[in-house]
């Protein structure tokens, strides 16, 4: 282990600024955020505009404070092409409660 | 950290280097250390674990008959007399990703043998996290005594309390476990026990500023998983 | 046009196109040359009291035998309890003690231990512990002390497991799929504290194998030793690191239902339980979905299963090419099967919810995913039988149980064609023609090469040979046995006998299948006994058994090539071994014999043709 910590005292660490700027950059998003529900917007914007944010906040986490932008291929696509499974799930799951809910209205409210 | 170098290898940049990398002998990911590697294996695992907790909230709250809840009104916080909406997850969120930063530069301030800056900022950093926890109490307290139970509650759908308590919990708990550690992490680092490679209580492994990084991931997951919980559960 | 025909490429060798581009980066005239360590070495614990040696041992070869060891024992148990059914279902009356009840119990309890606590602990905890350092070149998993923790763990989630046979209402029994509202209502054996007890045991199950998974995969990933690249490693490793991965992605979703039961049964939650009439009582749950627990098990038990799956893929490839003496056919495209049969389980979970009342439209969708994911399971049967077509057979007991595993592999295979279809499924869902296809794939086929791999494999671990004749008597009785159970069994499917039935009631199928269920029940029987063969075999070859020396297989493989037989504490002694070649060199013209190890540089087998690995 002593040749790596070596090589890491050695090599460059980033330079304070980026973590500053991406830090403010998590707080003029998280205050989109925050606008989209004091402004009440609904609906498809409403959604829209969460998800934008909502990925946007996590790509810089990821990106910047997880290191993942200076890491190599790798390990980056090691970590991301198993989200296709989540997101094959997330839609599989949404089409399911959509046929949940339309069952209970069928058989519930207008007696199947 | 971001300059590799590997005797006798060449790193190649994008794609290629990927293909030569996962086709070489020794290793896959190019002067990663074993710590880091397995928190991030842990940490897509944990996401899978998060991800199907907020699968079954997506499924659970779109097949609901009865309303779900308007969390603009539950989540408000009253400033006098007038109810402010999400006023104390924003203050979270505020104080959570604050602890991101602090950690993200405590691990600049240890890969750079900073020992004092380094330990300052790991334990800002347990602070924000205490902070987070201590909040996140009393907005469970809060709706606890408004009525909102696991089994039911008294603004909607029964769900609500259920998927509430749930994934704030597992998600409080996760936070609670980093704060312990970070402030295991702060005590080493003002010892010095990373300079020395003074061997650890329960893996008797020797210690490395890598460590630091290796927290830095698990506490930057937490936030992540929050960046989440906050646009699915309270804002959508 | 030119006449000239480029005399590297004869029809006799095999040309891997395969470049080293990673290991190249220096040019060199020395054949021999091989990029150093990138890493220094790993500095292990050594336990010295009797403890820290065999008890909280960190040596990954103690972990794993003591993961096979308690694996064993679950399996026992699982195997008793299949006893015990049999007995109901051939003589129903004879033992007055299984009652309904108890045969529910002992259904769930023995689906539950088989799948996870026997097969999965096995393949994983115990193959791969003892085989992954080895077959890479380490001299121990990368987190030693997480990795005895895990063990403990399992042993943990094992006794409260055992436990829940002996609280107030027995253990569960809901069927080793835990389906709700039934699993926690009265009505259903074991809705009190025997659901609770098996919630919190497979909780912690997940919790031990996500921490041996980490090890399992960082160590085949970084801590292979010089010169082994990913495409020289042993089938065995891609089938168990596979494997691995899938357990880690799949096996949260088992904890997320596990928590979200519990929830339901402890604090009154409604995640899956709809409103609901008890004995004309209405409970206090509601809006909640029974079928989004389905597919939340699912969604980890489709990938459960190939966990089960593909470690067996990846040893029998090993074991076929050891002893016919010849090359896997086909390694990449085998190992690109493993990776995109793993890849692809992700996608198929519904399959087995065609008849759950889910979205109707999903029926398209995961049957053709689960046909897609046939066609590299295919690949593979078809590699190895090439792989065995004109090879140099050794007709040994590992040999015997390889081709069994063949034969009820493609039998079950097949059977899985037609339950994929929901068109076919539905009449044959929940019907024995499932349990006949699951216990093919799933039973029988892995158990041959588990019984193969310990005949293989004893040798290391002991540095004794097992008896053939019991061998082949072992082999014989449990092949012929397990196939005479299962093989009659699509039929019962056929004609329409329903899974999970304590008795035929006043049906049609009282008479017709009295007799083939007596049939199935004395085969079982007999095969269950016949397994005191094996242990006999195996208690008696510690003692008595023919000294192994090294590498009697002849084998190329690392995990035979240690210093010490059986392999000692660090694996390798002194020098980490240098990695030239693949294992699969057998039988390579102009060697000088059938084999060549992996070990084993290009400057002495310079007149041989071996493929460029």
């Amino acid at each position: 282990m002593d040749e790596i910590e070596n090589k890491e005292t050695v090599a460059s660490t980033h330079k304070i600024g980026i973590y500053l700027w991406i830090w403010g950059l998590l707080f003029v998003l998280s205050f989109f955020s925050y606008m989209v529900d004091w402004f009440a917007f609904q609906g498809l914007l409403r959604w829209t505009l969460i998800l934008i944010f909502m990925f946007l906040k996590a790509g810089l986490i990821m990106a910047f404070f997880m290191h993942l932008f200076w890491e190599r291929y790798a390990l980056v696509n090691v970590l991301l092409w198993p989200m296709t499974a989540i997101a094959c799930f997330i839609g599989l799951m949404a089409a399911e409660a959509k046929y949940t809910v339309f069952t209970r209205l069928l058989y519930f409210i207008t007696g199947g | 950290m971001s300059d590799v170098k590997i005797e006798g290898y060449e790193l190649k940049p994008g794609f290629k280097g990927m293909a030569t990398d996962t086709g070489s002998d020794q290793t896959m990911f190019k002067g990663v250390q074993w710590g880091k590697v397995m928190m991030w294996i842990f940490l897509l695992s944990d996401t899978f674990v998060f991800s199907c907790f907020l699968i079954s909230y997506m499924k659970g709250r779109a097949s609901t008959v009865v309303d779900w809840p308007n969390t603009s009104e539950v989540f408000s916080l009253h400033v006098g007399s007038t109810p402010v909406p999400l006023l104390l997850i924003a203050i979270m969120t505020f104080v959570l990703i604050t602890s991101s930063g602090t950690m993200a530069l405590a691990v600049k301030y240890g890969y750079e043998k900073n020992r004092k800056m380094c330990g300052w900022l790991i334990l800002a950093t347990a602070i924000g996290g205490l902070t987070f926890v201590g909040m996140q109490v009393f907005e469970w307290s809060k709706l606890i005594h408004e009525g909102v139970r696991p089994w039911e509650n008294p603004f909607g759908a029964k769900q609500f309390g259920s998927y509430f308590f749930m994934i704030t919990g597992f998600h409080g708990f996760h936070v609670s476990i980093g704060v312990i550690f970070l402030f295991i992490f702060a005590r080493k680092v003002f010892k010095g026990d990373f300079d020395n490679g003074k061997r650890g209580f329960f893996t008797t492994m020797k210690s490395d500023y890598v460590a630091i990084e290796i927290l830095g991931l698990y506490w930057h997951f937490v936030d992540l998983v929050w960046v989440f919980i906050f646009a699915f559960f309270y804002l959508w | 046009m030119s006449d000239e025909y480029n005399q590297q490429n004869t029809p006799l060798e095999a040309q891997s196109s395969e470049t080293m581009s990673g290991s190249s980066g220096t040019p060199s005239k020395d054949i021999d040359y091989v990029r150093p360590a990138e890493i220094p070495e790993q500095d292990l614990y050594h336990g010295h009291s009797f403890i820290t040696k065999w008890v909280f041992c960190q040596d990954a070869k103690v972990i794993g035998i003591q993961y096979f060891l308690t694996a064993v024992f679950t399996g026992i148990v699982g195997l008793i309890l299949s006893w015990l059914m049999r007995l109901q279902l051939g003589y129903p009356d004879l033992v007055p003690f299984i009652t309904a009840e108890h045969y529910y119990q002992f259904v769930t309890m023995h689906g539950m231990i088989m799948v996870v606590y026997f097969l999965t602990a096995l393949f994983l905890g115990g193959f791969g512990n003892y085989l992954i350092p080895l077959m890479v070149g380490a001299r121990d998993m990368v987190f030693p002390y997480v990795n005895m923790v895990s063990f403990w763990m399992f042993f943990i989630a094992v006794c409260v497991l055992m436990a829940s046979f002996f609280v107030p209402g027995g253990p569960t029994g809901a069927g080793w799929t835990l389906y709700p509202p039934q699993a926690i209502l009265p009505g259903t054996p074991g809705s009190n504290m025997g659901i609770t007890l098996m919630l919190i045991s497979l909780s912690l199950f997940v919790i031990g194998f996500t921490m041996g998974g980490l090890n399992y995969i960082i160590t085949i990933l970084q801590a292979r030793t010089r010169g082994m690249t990913l495409m020289r490693m042993p089938l065995t490793i891609w089938g168990i690191f596979t494997a691995t991965a899938l357990a880690m992605l799949a096996f949260p979703a088992l904890l997320v239902s596990c928590i979200m039961m519990t929830l339901d049964k402890m604090l009154g939650t409604s995640f899956f339980m709809p409103a609901i009439l008890q004995a004309g009582e209405v409970l206090s749950y509601g809006g909640g979905s029974p079928v989004l627990f389905q597919h939340l098990f699912w969604f980890f038990g489709h990938p459960e299963v190939y966990i089960v799956a593909l470690p067996a893929f990846g040893i029998v490839s090993d074991l076929i090419s050891v002893h016919a003496r010849k090359n896997i056919f086909g390694y990449r495209m085998m190992v690109w099967a493993i990776v995109g049969i793993g890849a692809l389980s992700f996608f198929v979970w519904a399959h087995h919810m065609y008849v759950s009342g889910m979205n109707p439209w999903f029926g398209f969708f995961f049957a053709t995913t689960t046909l897609i994911i046939a066609v590299p399971t295919a690949l593979k049967v078809y590699n190895w039988i090439i792989t065995l077509f004109r090879a140099n057979i050794r007709m040994n007991t590992v040999m015997l149980f390889c081709l069994g595993f063949i034969v009820t592999f493609v039998n079950g295979g097949i059977t899985g064609i037609f339950l994929g279809n929901v068109a076919v499924d539905i009449p044959l869902s929940d019907t024995y023609f499932v349990i006949a296809h699951f216990h093919m794939v799933m039973g029988i086929a892995p158990l041959m090469v588990i019984m193969g791999a310990v005949y293989h494999w004893f040798p290391l671990v002991t540095g004794r040979m097992l008896s053939e004749k019991l061998g082949k008597w072992h082999f014989w009785f449990t092949f012929l046995g397990a196939y005479s159970i299962y093989f009659p069994m699509h039929y019962l499917g056929f004609i329409g006998v329903p899974r999970r039935y304590f008795e035929m009631y006043d049906s049609p199928y009282v008479t017709s299948a009295t007799g083939m269920n007596e049939f199935i029940t004395i085969a079982a029987l007999i095969v269950g006994f016949s397994q005191l063969i094996f242990i006999y075999n195996i208690v008696t070859s510690l003692k008595i058994g023919k000294p192994a020396g090294k590498n009697p297989w002849k084998a190329n493989s690392l995990e035979w090539l240690t210093p010490d037989v059986p392999p000692t504490h660090g694996n390798w002694g002194e020098k980490l071994p240098v990695i030239h070649r693949w294992p699969y060199d057998f039988n390579v013209p102009g060697a000088k014999e059938d084999f060549i190890t992996q070990t084993t540089p290009p400057s002495e087998v310079i007149n041989a043709e071996v493929e460029k690995t």
